[in-house]
């Protein structure tokens, strides 16, 4: 490549020009969210199915889940405080995503803690799905990606309907009613929030996910390298 | 020409110079690899610019091993974002003439 004098035109060009192609750099391939998405979907619709042929205990599927995250968050720490990443380029906006996701991870546990102490799951999950909302808008704000902006704001709006699902179904106080009816009634409400959570999983994670790694797959197939 | 640009820092006003600093300023690191394959220049002279950077002290070059390869990594630093601001102000000065 010949050095050559430039015009304050050509200096302006290459500025833009590099500036988009390091912005380039710091598109999400989306896989992320698709396999967090699809594995929540899988567990919430597998914990519906659960309760409705009588499979297992309830709370197993999570269980299972939350036994995964858990190994999953230790191993993520592990690396973020003990190994040096050797990446070829470090982004200001994934290293903050790094550090938001321990913050995230934190909070979910909490959550889920709080559920097995006493605050009821119907209600615990629409927390859950509040927080995904929460993290979604962080990074479709950060990133500039619309469909992940739009899709919290979607995800608030089931976790704040999700609240409801005791009004809706089988209103009836459950006081003085027989124990086997109140397991069945509480049963039901449950597999309610399983497919409220799998929907809000579906709008948040999923599609967001699935726009994403498609939009990323366009840009890596035209990369154009520019002639600097 | 010469006359028009007499303001423009020379360190920066170069095309791989200026392409690596733009780059620089968008991340918060890179690596060698990364600059050259986005630059589209050869090592040579690559190494070359950015040797010239470094003595400016616009950028910090950090050589270390990754798996037993050799690694530089390629980081802008303060004066380097200083310069690069002043840059673009005398640039925007010109195109508003």
């Amino acid at each position: 490549m010949e050095e050559k004098n430039l015009t304050e035109q050509e200096s302006l060009q290459i500025i833009q020009q590099m500036i988009e192609t390091a912005k380039q750099e710091q598109k999400d391939d989306g896989k992320g969210w698709i396999i967090w998405g699809w594995t929540l979907f899988t567990i919430s619709m597998l914990t519906y199915f659960n309760i409705q042929f009588n499979w297992f205990d309830t709370s197993f599927f999570w269980n299972v889940f939350g036994v995964i995250v858990a190994i999953y968050f230790l191993y993520h720490l592990f690396k973020n405080l003990f190994v040096r990443k050797a990446e070829r380029v470090r982004t200001y906006t994934k290293d903050i995503f790094d550090k938001l996701n321990v913050g995230f991870f934190i909070f979910l546990i909490l959550i889920i803690v709080s559920m097995n102490a006493g605050v009821p799951p119907s209600k615990g999950f629409m927390l859950l799905i509040g927080l995904y909302g929460f993290w979604i808008l962080i990074y479709g704000t950060a990133l500039n990606f619309k469909p992940s902006i739009i899709a919290a704001y979607v995800t608030w709006a089931v976790a704040f309907a999700g609240l409801f699902i005791d009004r809706f179904i089988q209103p009836e106080t459950l006081n003085n009613l027989p124990d086997d009816l109140v397991r069945s009634i509480s049963l039901e409400r449950f597999q309610w929030v399983m497919l409220f959570h799998a929907f809000a999983v579906l709008c948040g994670y999923i599609v967001p996910g699935h726009i994403a790694n498609k939009e990323f797959k366009k840009i890596r197939k035209g990369d154009i390298v520019p002639s600097v | 020409m010469f006359l028009v640009f007499k303001d423009l820092d020379p360190i920066l006003h170069s095309q791989l110079r200026l392409a690596v600093m733009s780059l620089l300023m968008s991340v918060r690191e890179a690596e060698f690899t990364f600059l050259k394959e986005k630059t589209n220049a050869t090592a040579g002279n690559l190494s070359v610019q950015i040797q010239k950077l470094k003595d400016a002290g616009y950028i910090d070059v950090i050589k270390q091993f990754k798996e037993n390869y050799p690694q530089t990594i390629c980081k802008v630093t303060p004066s380097g974002i200083k310069a690069f601001d002043q840059y673009v102000r005398n640039l925007q000065a010109y195109l508003t003439k």
